[in-house]
């Protein structure tokens, strides 16, 4: 039995027999499943700043010690479906004696990933700062700590905060993924109706249109990031 | 050949038989030069000569291969050196300026002394608004580097090494990034801060500031100090073929 051939089989009659009043009455449900998508999703990207902060710091490093292993972290976490880290770590840490809740191994599959992409982003956003301020710190008798913190991070922070935030987009859209692992987030609540009530496309287009409403939310918080930061420069005229 | 004037160890900045290379170019060779305290050293010579990384060794922005450099009476590269703690007696003024962008004129003077001196803000903004009045940019404290024109921002990076109360200033061609009509106000500046008795280095081809200020010029070609003299002997009598070409070409327009 497969949802695969009923859509295609009877698709347009799915289309006729659209049933709103499903989805009012499901509503509560996905209400439910958008918190939960907000929350893990913030508390995930705030995990992902987190080990990608670490990671680029890792890889900045001119010793290999340090260097090596972020990069191989990166490129393996880059190079592999985030299907099957989740997959990885949701099989995977039960036989190493680590039996987490499936939400907790979501959010960490989830900031594992993401802080790959983040410390590839950081990195590119503190390399992009010219030299010069480098050394007009080091020439002021700055440490490596106060360089970063008082003169490379703030304005590397600046031109990190779009790519930042489009990576919060993909991370907003890869927690569907998390359903898979029956976390009830926003996708498990459309695939519910899906197969209570056999109506994919009720389940489906509702849940399309809630991370469609998510997306334009980050959206606007990166425009007006963007103003904000924007404004900065401009804002003294003594 | 020496440049020293005077005996051993008494100098703020010494370089003794000091080499550097990279890679295989030999960019420091045998360098022996003293500079006494309150002395303002003028140096000079073609691109590439090494005079930049010739100042970028005495606060560590480069590294030595052999020889002795002593600053301040502590050796680079000893073990018991605190290059950070050093590097806050030696201002650096960049031919590129080097302001910190998201910071205004009055916070680029301040960071420093506030983070590594560690002296209380409102003392240090104090001192930081004297110093902007004193490079004439008093009305300028609280713009950003974006608005000020490269004269001003170079003013302002001269404050901010002095904000730190430095023995010694070092000048990376500060004026050769500068539109001509800029390069007056920021010779003025260094002028007064010469005149107020700092050690200074000044890599530069500004030869009405070596006259006027410097006690000596050192000429350098190829890694290497060919010349050296006081700026009066250099200028009207050059010893060596090299400076004679060398200042054909800069005196010719």
């Amino acid at each position: 039995m497969s949802t695969a051939s009923l859509v295609s089989g009877t698709s347009f009659s799915m289309l006729e027999n659209f049933s709103f009043r499903t989805i009012v009455e499901y509503l509560p449900l996905f209400g439910q499943g958008l918190v939960t998508t907000v929350w893990l999703s913030a508390l995930s990207f705030a995990g992902a700043l987190a080990v990608g902060i670490v990671l680029a710091a890792m890889s900045l490093q001119r010793g290999w010690l340090f260097r090596v292993p972020a990069k191989a972290y990166i490129d393996a976490v880059r190079a592999t479906p985030l299907l099957a880290q989740l997959y990885f770590l949701y099989f995977g840490l039960p036989h190493l004696g680590f039996v987490l809740p499936e939400l907790v191994v979501g959010i960490l599959a989830l900031s594992l990933n993401s802080g790959a992409y983040v410390a590839e982003i950081i990195r590119a956003g503190i390399l992009s700062i010219p030299r010069g301020q480098v050394e007009a710190g080091v020439a002021s008798g700055m440490t490596y700590v106060q360089r970063m913190r008082l003169v490379i991070l703030p304005q590397a922070f600046k031109v990190t905060i779009p790519p930042l935030l489009g990576q919060a987009i993909v991370l907003v859209k890869d927690s569907a993924l998390l359903s898979l692992i029956s976390v009830s987030e926003l996708t498990r609540a459309g695939q519910l109706l899906a197969s209570d009530r056999f109506m994919p496309a009720e389940g489906f287009i509702t849940i399309a249109a809630f991370y469609l409403l998510l997306y334009y939310g980050l959206k606007g918080l990166a425009a007006l990031s963007g103003r904000w930061l924007g404004l900065q420069p401009a804002r003294s005229s003594t | 050949m020496t440049a020293s004037p005077s005996k051993n160890g008494t100098g703020m900045i010494e370089f003794r038989g000091v080499n550097k290379w990279f890679g295989a170019l030999n960019v420091l060779r045998d360098i022996t030069l003293s500079v006494e305290p309150r002395e303002v050293v003028v140096v000079c010579g073609p691109s590439g000569s090494g005079k930049s990384t010739l100042i970028r060794c005495i606060n560590g922005l480069e590294t030595i291969r052999d020889g002795d450099l002593v600053v301040d009476g502590q050796r680079l590269g000893d073990p018991a050196t605190n290059m950070t703690r050093l590097r806050t007696e030696i201002g650096f003024v960049f031919q590129s300026f080097n302001l910190y962008p998201h910071r205004t004129a009055l916070e680029n003077v301040t960071l420093a002394p506030i983070h590594v001196r560690k002296i209380p803000r409102n003392e240090a903004e104090q001192a930081g608004r004297e110093l902007l009045a004193k490079v004439g940019l008093a009305d300028k404290v609280h713009a950003y580097p974006a608005q000020l024109s490269g004269g001003q921002q170079q003013r302002v990076a001269i404050a901010r090494c002095l904000g730190m109360r430095p023995k010694i200033m070092l000048f990376d061609e500060p004026t050769s990034a500068l539109d001509p009509e800029m390069i007056s106000e920021v010779l003025d500046v260094m002028v007064a801060v010469a005149e107020e008795g700092m050690t200074m280095m000044v890599v530069t081809h500004e030869m009405g500031f070596a006259r006027k200020v410097a006690q000596r010029v050192v000429f350098m070609d190829a890694g290497a100090i060919v010349e050296s003299g006081t700026p009066e002997e250099f200028f009207s009598q050059p010893k060596t073929d090299r400076s004679r070409a060398f200042l054909s070409k800069i005196l010719r327009h």
